[in-house]
């Protein structure tokens, strides 16, 4: 009872008075992508489809599936380039960090903050030489270069994660693996490495979420085919302005991997934002 | 006691470095050369689609304070440094103390605050967008459902209120964000000091006002630095929300970036946009880096 005077029940209508406020875009999107375009106009959009019987009109899958096939190619597109920079992100990341913990060496401080200023840069400096980048080596409107440009920009953020965490390893341990003869790499392998599935969930959600939510990269750096989700999903809301309910259709499609993240493994990516906070 | 063999030894060593290497070639070019690059890029006379590097000097820079889409811009990302941050702070910090009483599903509520910052700006920007809509959103369907249907604001239309609309939409994003940093720093503040505190006649308010809120200065100002640099690179939002409409009234300097850069072809304009966008961010950056290595060390 920290707070006696605030009454418990003015507590709680403040909280849900709050859920509601969160929830409302998300709700009303659900509702109008099981609409009929005249089923937009015909209710209000907090009022789900439940058909007759609540004098509403029928649920109908249309737009979920004109959406989806819209979509689908590009959701293909965003996955395929989301995972393979996700893992090759978290593992650059983890060698770094121990490398930063637990070889410390000459201007390893230096280093950390190499990579530290990465985080915090607005992509817009970077976007010109990034394109002629890509096109120099091939790779621009081509999904390996959304890998390697989502990897360069995640060492980063991966390496303050994994940093943190091999904070925690007692030095002891590493050393104990020296004196046992094992060189950097084995003890990387065989000590460090078991150690590390929290931390690679950790980071693996929060590279996962933020490469696959990522628009700027996406639209500079593809065209037609190749763009990922997010850059379709952004098209479609700029070509039709009256079909709300295919647009929220299509939000829900792209938003679906990341909301069941967010349900499963929510509580690593609060982690991931409280770490990635300490610092940036 | 057995010794390793240098070879072994060596071997392992030189993996381990190669892949730091790796990591320091991939962030020193992607960062650090193209940053560079850019710079050049700002300080050329590059218009069109072909490439050009003749030295203009500062030109580029000098023309932008002229430009009133400029000016206006900066006044944009003014108003989200003044409203934005302070907004998403408060509300950030309301809703952690809120929390903190002791709440029944506590987890379940700090979830769904936090759900709309999981998502991407392409999602919340469509989302508003509906919501914002004049004919059939959903702000002024309940408006008429409760009988304010005169009022019908023209929200992202209107370019009076439009920036104020794109202000309102963000803190609803990032405050779940600001609540979450400022919920873990109440969290660690030793519970023994909450106790003397009660001990010595402090409650409700005086104990946050007094006690806890003081304690939150680190939280507070990372979480400050987060919103500060987000409010001068804020882009995909606004792009997708308004376009930076209506007429200019939504501009931020990154969106103007954008549009100089990959719709009109005007690199050398978007370039010195760009690089001003990053020294406005080291200047945020740099001091708090400072301290924090600092405060690291000691």
């Amino acid at each position: 009872m920290r707070f006696p005077k605030l009454g418990r029940v003015t507590l709680y209508i403040l909280l849900i008075f709050f859920i509601f406020a969160f929830l409302l875009p998300l709700w009303t999107c659900i509702t109008t992508s099981f609409k009929t375009l005249k089923g937009v106009i015909d209710t209000t959009p907090v009022e789900p489809p439940l058909g007759p019987l609540f004098r509403l009109p029928y649920p109908t899958m249309e737009p979920l599936i004109t959406a989806f096939n819209i979509m689908k190619r590009s959701l293909l597109n965003s996955f395929t380039f989301t995972v393979a920079a996700m893992i090759l992100s978290c593992l650059l990341g983890s060698i770094n960090g121990y490398i930063l913990t637990k070889i410390t060496f000459k201007g390893s401080n230096t280093v950390f903050l190499f990579f530290t200023i990465g985080i915090f840069i607005p992509y817009q400096a970077v976007l010109v030489p990034l394109v002629l980048t890509m096109s120099k080596l091939g790779l621009y409107n081509h999904l390996g270069g959304l890998i390697l440009t989502h990897t360069a920009y995640g060492i980063p953020i991966t390496t303050l994660l994994f940093r943190n965490f091999y904070g925690l390893i007692p030095n002891s341990l590493i050393m104990a693996a020296k004196t046992d003869g094992a060189g950097t790499w084995t003890i990387y392998r065989r000590i460090v490495l078991p150690l590390s599935l929290p931390p690679f969930v950790v980071a693996a959600v929060f590279q996962f979420t933020s490469i696959w939510n990522d628009f700027l990269f996406g639209v500079v750096l593809t065209r037609g085919q190749n763009q990922p989700a997010s850059v379709v999903l952004a098209n479609l809301k700029g070509t039709t302005t009256v079909m709300w309910n295919l647009l929220m259709g299509g939000t829900l499609w792209y938003a679906l991997p990341v909301l069941v993240i967010y349900l499963v493994l929510g509580k690593y990516l609060m982690r991931g934002y409280m770490a990635g906070a300490v610092k940036g | 006691m057995r010794f390793p063999s240098r070879k072994v030894f060596m071997k392992d060593w030189m993996v381990t470095s190669l892949f730091l290497l790796l990591s320091l070639v991939l962030v020193g070019y992607f960062v650090y050369v193209c940053i560079g690059w850019n710079v050049i890029v700002s300080l050329s006379d590059w218009k069109g689609l072909t490439p050009s590097y003749n030295i203009a000097g500062f030109d580029q820079y000098l023309s932008l304070f002229h430009d009133q889409v400029f000016l206006t811009s900066l006044k944009n990302n003014l108003i989200l440094i003044l409203l934005f941050v302070p907004g998403s702070l408060f509300l950030g910090l309301f809703l952690a103390i809120l929390l903190d009483l002791k709440v029944r599903g506590e987890g379940a509520f700090r979830s769904i605050y936090l759900l709309p910052f999981a998502l991407s700006f392409v999602i919340t920007a469509t989302l508003w967008a509906w919501m914002y809509n004049l004919d059939v959103g959903v702000i002024n369907t309940l408006l008429e459902k409760i009988g304010l249907g005169f009022l019908r604001p023209m929200w992202v239309a209107d370019p009076n209120i439009a920036m104020y609309c794109v202000v309102l939409a963000l803190i609803w994003q990032f405050s779940g964000y600001t609540m979450l940093i400022f919920l873990g720093g109440i969290r660690s503040i030793p519970e023994s000091q909450i106790r003397a505190a009660e001990v010595d006649g402090a409650s409700g308010f005086d104990l946050y006002r007094y006690v806890v809120i003081p304690q939150l200065k680190a939280p507070a100002l990372s979480a400050f630095i987060v919103l500060m640099v987000f409010a001068l690179k804020a882009f995909d939002f606004i792009y997708i929300l308004t376009g930076g409409g209506p007429g200019w009234s939504t501009y931020v300097l990154a969106l103007m970036m954008f549009k100089e850069t990959f719709r009109k072809n005007q690199f050398a304009y978007g370039g010195a946009i760009a690089t001003i966008l990053f020294l406005l961010a080291l200047v945020i950056v740099v001091p708090y880096l400072y301290l924090s290595f600092r405060r690291e060390k000691e």
